[in-house]
């Protein structure tokens, strides 16, 4: 059974064609690729950059490197015009539209996502400085935060737009950056750097090279430092190497117990499912030291009441893939199902995978029980609401919420935090009914951008 | 350029192609010139290759031997009537388990002494030393450089080339060793371009991409270089363009598509029209190339097949080996008759979707 389609409301737009820009240049590749959406269709032709190309670009970034640090009034200017500007022909609505179809991520999400990356880069300073010790200087002494390369390289994710603003600290900081953009979601950062460039970056500070996993690992050996967004494969790969700083995998986890699980079922669907579950801080597993089995029904209960719409929709809540990723998700879906209890795909008539006219195939949330905290489940992370609910008690302590991008302590459990804080794999620790992604711009996310880009040298002059 | 094809480039050897073909059999099924290799294979055809074969078009009955390239002994490879120049033997990359070998003489020269020819259509420099970061060992590529460059007034630069070495890396996954050794090739390329003048350059994509990564060699190699000649992978069209326009603007460019069976196939002069940047014509009749589907018939103008190759010259006889490229058929040139390879790319393996875990 197919869901009703909306009414058409919008006119298709043709698709666009992207390109890569080197010092603000466009490149009309001759290397082409075709992005196509979640309903099937093609939303925009990719200019790939071959590595030649990127050398090209990487001898004419380096040629001006190390110049110094733009304006912040550039980037607040920059996050303005990404939000409501229309730039190189394309409306906010319709990047908003693009990123939805081809990501497959609700159309929501985006939205507020742009008004995320325009307010993180009228702050910029700001988030820079939060990072960052004060300034000390005392008479003829003076210690200097500087970039500790020119040149950076960075891999940018699809799941999300708001990792981008990453690199455009990046350039706030000083650098030159090699940008090798997500195969999904190329809008955003090529949408950034028209922005960018209209607010006055100076050109030459920025290529936009889109490609696939070689082209990233030679813009990663050829820039003085580099940053990766990635999964497991990622992090393996890259995560022992000092000049490369690895975003991975977020596996964030709540520990519940069974007073905060039933006062707080609304806050604990809205941390799994809000954007649709692309978020890294989204949660993917809920430890209780209640009844596992009762969370995880009442928990599937609400997550299957959002009803699949395209991801276009403004109502849409949950997020879709092409026909062709999801007939080889099903399987894999069934086989992690079966390594626990499911909770969820009985609820749905369709299953969890659900068909719209338009081809797009719905990932309806999962919620799957199993009866041991350090089940192989428990970490796995998937691109749409799915958690895997386990049992915990006071004698396994910390150890199951390792490897966390955040912790969600609540109820009795909150006394955790101290300690959890003081566990390298944990990245941040929330208590109470607080949204993992809850921050504000002195807080870090994810470690110190700044302490990994710039190092400290020492300045005296004579008095 | 060549006294002994005063050929245009593009129409080497005799064009009667059967002629050709009888010829060849006759000898390497001759009970007084052919290999013993053949002579012990023609007792088991259904068909007397000297009597039923009269064109190309019945080459298809003769089965794939080349598997036996592997194991035969090679002087059983080498017909029973020649006399003169000495054979050597060469070996295919091995890419599938042991190497086929085979046995030249001086059949392939002709081969490379037509390619100097249309390397001077491709505006070559006439003289001057070559630089091969190549194979050379058991690989006829390393002989074929070496030989152009001689017969083009100049010597011929080599570095240890092992790409044996280099697909075991890749193929377990050790790309981390596998660009060491390509940073230590470029270490010796290096200290020849420090000394030596060098006005052509043979490399494969891959260590030439990785050589214009290495600013101040790229800069010196650049400043002298009037040609360059790419084979052995396959490279996207915008690559090429980068290649000629921005970082070797100077030097002529042709790529060569060759391989242990076949001989060489260089690409011929750009005609206006073309729709691919480099279109490769084979060594017609020596080498035979066609491009079939999946049932072994020619694939349409325009449409992608298998490489099919038959090897007829007087050193080496090779019906219908399949290998695992594929290209795409283009029409012959004007005033050619032969078809145009476009595209070369290796057969593509099964595989579907795959599901990958995380956000990302």
């Amino acid at each position: 059974m197919h869901a009703p389609a909306p009414a058409a409301v919008e006119e298709l737009a043709p698709a666009v064609r992207l390109n890569p820009v080197i010092a603000g240049r466009e490149v009309d590749s001759r290397d082409r690729a075709e992005l196509t959406g979640v309903d099937g269709q093609v939303v925009a032709e990719i200019g790939l950059a071959p590595r030649l190309l990127a050398q090209a670009a990487v001898h004419e970034l380096r040629a001006h490197a190390g110049a110094g640090a733009p304006g912040a009034e550039v980037f607040a200017a920059a996050g303005e015009l990404f939000a409501t500007a229309s730039l190189d022909g394309e409306s906010p609505q319709e990047y908003q539209r693009r990123v939805a179809l081809a990501t497959g991520s609700p159309r929501g999400t985006v939205e507020r996502a742009t008004a995320g990356i325009r307010s993180a880069l009228a702050r910029i300073e700001e988030l820079n400085a939060a990072e960052l010790p004060a300034p000390f200087a005392e008479g003829a002494f003076a210690r200097h935060w500087v970039p500790r390369g020119r040149v950076l390289a960075v891999i940018v994710p699809n799941n999300h737009p708001e990792p981008n603003v990453t690199w455009v600290r990046a350039l706030s900081l000083g650098y030159s950056v090699l940008l090798r953009p997500g195969s999904k979601d190329p809008f955003t950062p090529r949408r950034l750097t028209a922005a960018l460039l209209k607010a006055g970056l100076p050109a030459h500070r920025l290529a936009f090279l889109p490609g696939g996993h070689d082209l990233g690992d030679h813009l990663l050996d050829q820039a003085d430092l580099g940053i990766v967004y990635g999964g497991p494969d990622a992090a393996a790969r890259y995560g022992n190497r000092r000049d490369i700083l690895v975003r991975g995998p977020g596996r964030s986890k709540a520990l519940v117990d069974a007073d905060s699980a039933a006062a707080l079922p609304a806050s604990l669907t809205s941390w799994i499912a809000d954007d649709g579950g692309v978020r890294c801080n989204n949660i993917s597993a809920v430890l209780t030291s209640g009844d596992v089995s009762a969370l995880a029904d009442a928990l599937a209960e609400r997550l299957a009441a959002p009803a699949p719409l395209p991801v276009t929709s403004a109502h849409a809540l949950l997020p879709a893939t092409t026909r062709a990723n999801a007939e080889a998700l099903g399987p894999y879906l069934a086989g992690l199902a079966a390594q626990g209890t499911d909770h969820s795909s009985a609820r749905y008539p369709q299953g969890p995978l659900t068909a719209l006219d338009d081809t797009s195939v719905v990932m309806r949330p999962l919620v799957i029980s199993v009866d041991d905290p350090h089940h192989p489940l428990v970490g796995t992370e998937l691109p749409f609401p799915f958690v895997v609910v386990a049992p915990w008690d006071e004698t396994h302590g910390t150890a199951p919420l390792r490897n966390s991008l955040v912790v969600s302590l609540t109820g009795r459990h909150t006394h955790l935090a101290e300690q959890l804080l003081h566990e390298p794999s944990v990245r941040k620790v929330t208590t109470g009914d607080v949204r993992p992604w809850l921050s504000r711009p002195e807080l870090p996310h994810d470690g110190s951008l700044a302490g990994f880009l710039l190092e400290p040298k020492a300045l005296i002059r004579p008095a | 350029m060549t006294e002994l094809l005063p050929h245009a480039p593009l129409v080497p050897l005799d064009t009667d192609a059967d002629a050709h073909l009888r010829r060849t059999l006759r000898w390497h099924f001759g009970a007084a010139t052919g290999s013993p290799f053949w002579l012990r294979i023609a007792p088991t055809l259904d068909f007397d290759p000297v009597r039923d074969i009269q064109g190309l078009s019945d080459l298809h009955r003769f089965p794939d031997v080349s598997d036996q390239l592997r194991t035969v002994a090679v002087e059983d490879l080498i017909p029973a009537g020649h006399t003169g120049a000495p054979f050597e033997v060469f070996e295919s990359g091995g890419t599938l388990g042991a190497p086929k070998r085979v046995v030249d003489s001086v059949s392939r020269g002709l081969n490379v002494d037509w390619v100097s020819t249309v390397l001077d259509a491709h505006g070559f420099p006439a003289t001057g030393n070559w630089l091969h970061v190549g194979p050379t060992g058991p690989h006829v590529v390393g002989r074929t450089i070496r030989h152009l460059a001689q017969r083009r007034g100049g010597v011929a630069f080599t570095v240890d080339f092992d790409p044996r070495w280099v697909k075991r890396l890749l193929g377990s996954g050790r790309t981390d060793l596998a660009g060491e050794y390509r940073a230590y090739l470029l270490d010796q390329v290096e200290l020849i371009v420090q000394s030596q003048d060098i006005k052509v350059l043979f490399i494969t994509p891959p260590v030439l991409e990785a050589l214009v990564g290495r600013r101040d060699l790229y800069e010196r190699l650049a400043a002298g270089l009037e040609g360059i000649v790419w084979a052995g992978t396959s490279i996207s069209a915008e690559s090429l363009r980068q290649i000629e326009e921005t970082f070797f603007p100077r030097a002529r460019i042709a790529a060569i598509y060759g391989n242990t069976l076949m001989g060489i196939a260089p690409q011929r002069p750009r005609l206006d029209g073309d729709m691919h940047p480099a279109v490769f014509r084979p060594f017609f009749p020596q080498s035979v190339v066609e491009l079939v589907d999946g049932h072994g018939a020619p694939v349409a103008y325009g449409e992608r097949g298998q490489v099919r190759v038959h090897l007829l010259s007087r050193d080496m006889f090779l019906p219908n080996v399949l290998e695992r490229d594929t290209a795409i058929r283009v029409r012959p040139a004007p005033g050619d008759s032969v078809d145009g390879l476009a595209d070369i790319a290796p057969l593509p393996s099964q595989g579907g979707a795959r599901v990958i875990e995380g956000v990302y």
